[in-house]
């Protein structure tokens, strides 16, 4: 008895340390069911949210085009663990999107390469450029994987601000009288003034005048502000210096110095959420939800559709509770780069076909289809009478009752089904008056504005999010870098200096900020950060960054 | 003792045992020793591209690599401090709570404090964590509460400090497994023979000297091969409630070997290391179980193998 108990407890801890690689399995590529609808599956590694199995709007997609789609999401799990997991087991869902895990797929042999498809469908060809077509070749010559978003057809149509930006509340804007902030002192100022005065919300509770987002890789909140604080674009790892195309550590310019002092000056004062480094990403958006924080650092996209709704259906949106983003840099004067038109090409990533699907062209045909303009309008739009009426003079508008419905989440789960991680356009449709996307439709955008915001953007005599921040056009053929910095890997130095260089930031930047002494703490930073050895990871970076300025010199 | 000759007769007497036994050897087989093969990946430049048949043989780099990484020198430290901790505290404290479980002479109230006691132990750690999170944030109840008993001014911050962390850990696992440990022990009490307390009381032997010369030999036995069975878990500390309370801040004291195989082996893809590390792990494992049961064996106590 007891050397079975002895031998069943060793096999176990043996047990827990196999990763056991070996059998490929088939997976359910297209199988047709009792409807004569074929379904695929699909995995997409970023956090998302399921439909219901009967769902309405997939229903008639699936009437339209023969197909079905199942879609799962990351769940409590980075995207490299969910991938690592995937290739380790060696079975893969039909269609799938890695995310950052996206080149341990291709190295894993796991996807299928498309490029001798592509010509087969107008929709997916026309989808990208020749040029952007050889971006995405991998270092064997194919092409694995088709990036999602942002690309623009036709005219561009940007309402919102979908990116970073230093956020503020109407509210603090309507109680100052709407002033000009073009500076972080300008905006701490701003910050502190208004909590003095009102250190409470309207129902009691109190107020946090700041706070810094830092869980996970969603540390950006805290770290990258520096880049666009000296009016550079979101290249996300580096600084690009256009006229001499040279690349630039962000991390310890001047700047950055200046940015984290501020906010160790602002943490001392009681300013900064003390919270703001040990808080969850949930925690942090139950906050948001609230209405009872001033302002922060974030992407528009990773609070919009939780917090802001949350806010809007909470009715906080007659408080001033939602947020706008400001045009902030450094120094008084200087241009900012907060936002940019036209579209970005995330080479790093993009939906992919794996080994396992067992009908790669009914796959791709999907996708064919899914781009042309009526299962497009489908997608973004919902059903004509249902989710959007048409005008006389052609143009798509929703009744106040729409607009609820559309962002209410159980009506998202039963009725309406994007295939939000398939290829997608934005900018201007096929018909040439009507947006892709709801939200790039001016007019319905505008109407659709709580009125505390329209109150805000005529203040400022704007009509959009992102005429609050004025925008540039993408500085050059090498934007954005981050596509590259994010394929690394620990194969090589640079890749390696990458990882050591995001643990030694995660780790000392929270220090930074709390710092007694912040000097001592900036110089205790440095050090450690200097052993990460960063020129090795800012070298490989110039270099990819004159191979994609050659690279783009071909096609002028 | 003397080995009998096994004869034909034993076989047919014994033929459904043996069925049984050769039905769990293949079992065991294919189960448990088929996957030991999985090791080779750690002396291999594995890529799952080319498999375990096909990547590069490349001896103990990845261990020296491993050995040379002060990462995981820190996630070593860290696993067996909180290893050795939770050990420490969760076993005492299951003994003294199952002798004082033992002392309530009320049935009801028994009862009633043993099935409250074991309930955490159902809760998963996410939950926990999400508890612990809230109790202990700025405005939650240990705060609160500290404040108001003028402890403290200010609400302090525990997650942002590396020395509250090794104490979290194991508070957390003393309150999600102290009733659940304590069965067995309970269990070991109750098969205690009543005469003995009765011949103790006849001796004039208060409660104290009960437990003290009653109950705690009696449930010694008992306590040895937990022990032992324990200490083989000692690397075990936990993956969960590490990587779930952690953060940047205690990143040096919070991470475990668990969580370094799993950024290394399955995030950064890197297979053999990650491998190597669970390798590693179970072999320290195996030796540590091995030298208690000798120590154990030697001072003629009771022992696993």
């Amino acid at each position: 008895m007891k050397k079975k108990i002895v031998s069943v407890l060793l096999v176990a801890t043996m047990l827990s340390t196999m990763v056991s690689g070996c059998g490929k399995t088939a997976g359910s590529g297209g199988t047709v069911n009792a409807e004569g609808i074929k379904e695929f599956t699909a995995f997409f590694a970023v956090p998302g949210s399921e439909i219901n199995d009967d769902n309405e709007v997939q229903k008639l997609i699936a009437e339209k085009t023969g197909c079905k789609v199942k879609e799962t999401w990351l769940t409590g799990q980075t995207a490299e663990e969910a991938v690592g997991t995937l290739i380790a087991g060696g079975e893969y869902p039909d269609f799938i999107d890695g995310g950052n895990g996206s080149v341990q797929l291709y190295e894993a042999g796991a996807l299928v390469p498309l490029d001798d498809y592509i010509d087969k469908y107008p929709n997916i060809k026309e989808f990208f450029t020749e040029q952007e077509w050889d971006q995405l070749r991998q270092s064997d010559g194919h092409i694995y994987w088709i990036p999602q978003f942002s690309n623009i057809y036709g005219e561009e149509r940007a309402c919102t601000h979908n990116d970073e930006a230093f956020w503020i509340q109407t509210r603090v804007l309507e109680w100052a009288g709407y002033p000009e902030i073009h500076t972080m002192d300008q905006y701490f100022d701003l910050i502190e003034d208004y909590y003095e005065a009102n250190p409470t919300m309207e129902d009691g509770t109190e107020n946090i005048p700041y706070t810094i987002l830092c869980d996970d890789w969603r540390y950006f909140c805290l770290e990258n502000a520096p880049e666009f604080l000296d009016g550079y674009p979101n290249d996300g790892s580096v600084i690009v210096d256009p006229d001499t195309l040279t690349v630039i550590d962000y991390n310890t310019t001047d700047t950055a110095v200046k940015y984290f002092k501020k906010l160790n000056e602002e943490y001392k004062k009681g300013i900064v959420d003390p919270e703001s480094f040990t808080q969850t990403y949930d925690e942090y958006i139950a906050k948001l939800s609230t209405g009872r924080v001033l302002g922060m650092i974030d992407q528009w996209w990773d609070f919009a559709y939780t917090a802001e709704d949350a806010i809007k259906s909470a009715g906080l949106d007659d408080q001033g509770c939602q947020y706008v983003p400001l045009p902030i840099t450094i120094e008084e004067g200087m241009t900012n780069q907060w936002h940019n038109s036209g579209g970005v090409l995330n080479v790093s990533s993009g939906l992919a076909i794996t080994t396992s699907c067992q009908d790669v062209e009914g796959a791709l045909q999907f996708v064919n289809d899914l781009l042309g303009q009526e299962v497009h309008d489908l997608r973004f739009w919902g059903v004509e009478g249902t989710d959007y009426l048409v005008g006389d003079d052609g143009m798509y508008y929703r009744t106040q009752e729409m607009r609820d419905q559309a962002s209410d989440t159980a009506y998202k789960a039963s009725h309406t089904c994007s295939y939000s991680y398939f290829p997608q356009w934005t900018g201007t449709s096929r018909d040439g008056k009507n947006a892709m996307k709801s939200d790039g439709q001016e007019t319905e955008f505008y109407d659709g504005l709580s009125d505390s915001i329209k109150k805000c953007f005529d203040a400022y005599g704007v009509k959009t999010y992102v005429e609050m921040l004025g925008t540039s056009p993408a500085p050059g053929s090498w934007y954005p870098m981050y596509t590259f910095s994010s394929s690394m890997t620990t194969s090589t130095p640079g890749g390696t200096a990458w990882t050591l260089m995001g643990e030694i930031k995660h780790q000392y930047l929270p220090k930074v900020v709390m710092a007694d002494d912040f000097d001592a703490g900036w110089d205790e930073y440095m050090k450690a950060y200097n052993e990460c050895h960063p020129e090795d990871f800012i070298s490989e970076m110039q270099t990819e960054l004159e191979r994609r300025v050659a690279e783009a010199a071909k096609y002028e | 003792m003397k080995k009998k000759s096994f004869t034909m007769v034993d076989v047919r007497h014994q033929r459904v045992l043996l069925i049984w036994a050769a039905a769990i050897v293949v079992y065991g087989v294919i189960f448990y020793y088929l996957p030991l093969a999985g090791w080779l990946m750690a002396f291999q430049d594995f890529k799952p591209v080319t498999g375990i048949f096909h990547s590069k043989f490349i001896g103990l780099d990845k261990f020296i690599r491993l050995f040379s990484d002060a990462t995981f020198l820190r996630v070593i430290r860290n696993t067996l401090a909180m290893g050795v901790i939770n050990l420490a505290v969760t076993f005492f404290m299951a003994i003294l709570f199952a002798i004082l479980l033992n002392e309530v002479a009320s049935k009801g109230g028994k009862k009633v404090v043993q099935t409250i006691s074991y309930l955490p132990h159902f809760l998963s750690w996410i939950i926990v964590t999400g508890i612990l999170h809230d109790a202990l944030s700025g405005t939650g109840i240990i705060n609160q509460v500290l404040v108001n008993l003028n402890v403290i001014d200010q609400p302090i911050n525990f997650f942002a400090h590396e020395q509250y962390f090794w104490p979290i850990v194991a508070f957390a696992n003393v309150w999600k497994e102290t009733g659940w440990n304590a069965i067995i022990y309970l269990a070991a009490i109750t098969a205690i023979d009543p005469s003995l307390y009765e011949a103790a009381s006849i001796d004039g032997a208060g409660r104290w000297q009960k437990i003290k010369n009653v109950t705690l030999p009696g449930i010694k036995p008992t306590i040895m091969i937990l022990l032992l069975m324990n200490v083989g878990n000692v690397l075990n500390a936990g993956f969960e409630i590490q990587y779930l309370l952690g953060n940047g801040l205690v990143v040096n004291v919070s991470q475990t070997i668990d969580i370094y195989v799993l950024k290394w082996g399955i995030s950064q893809g890197d297979y053999a290391l990650g491998t190597a590390a669970g390798i590693f792990k179970s072999v320290v494992s195996i030796v540590l179980i091995v030298v208690c049961n000798h120590i154990a064996k030697k001072h003629g106590e009771e022992r696993l193998f």
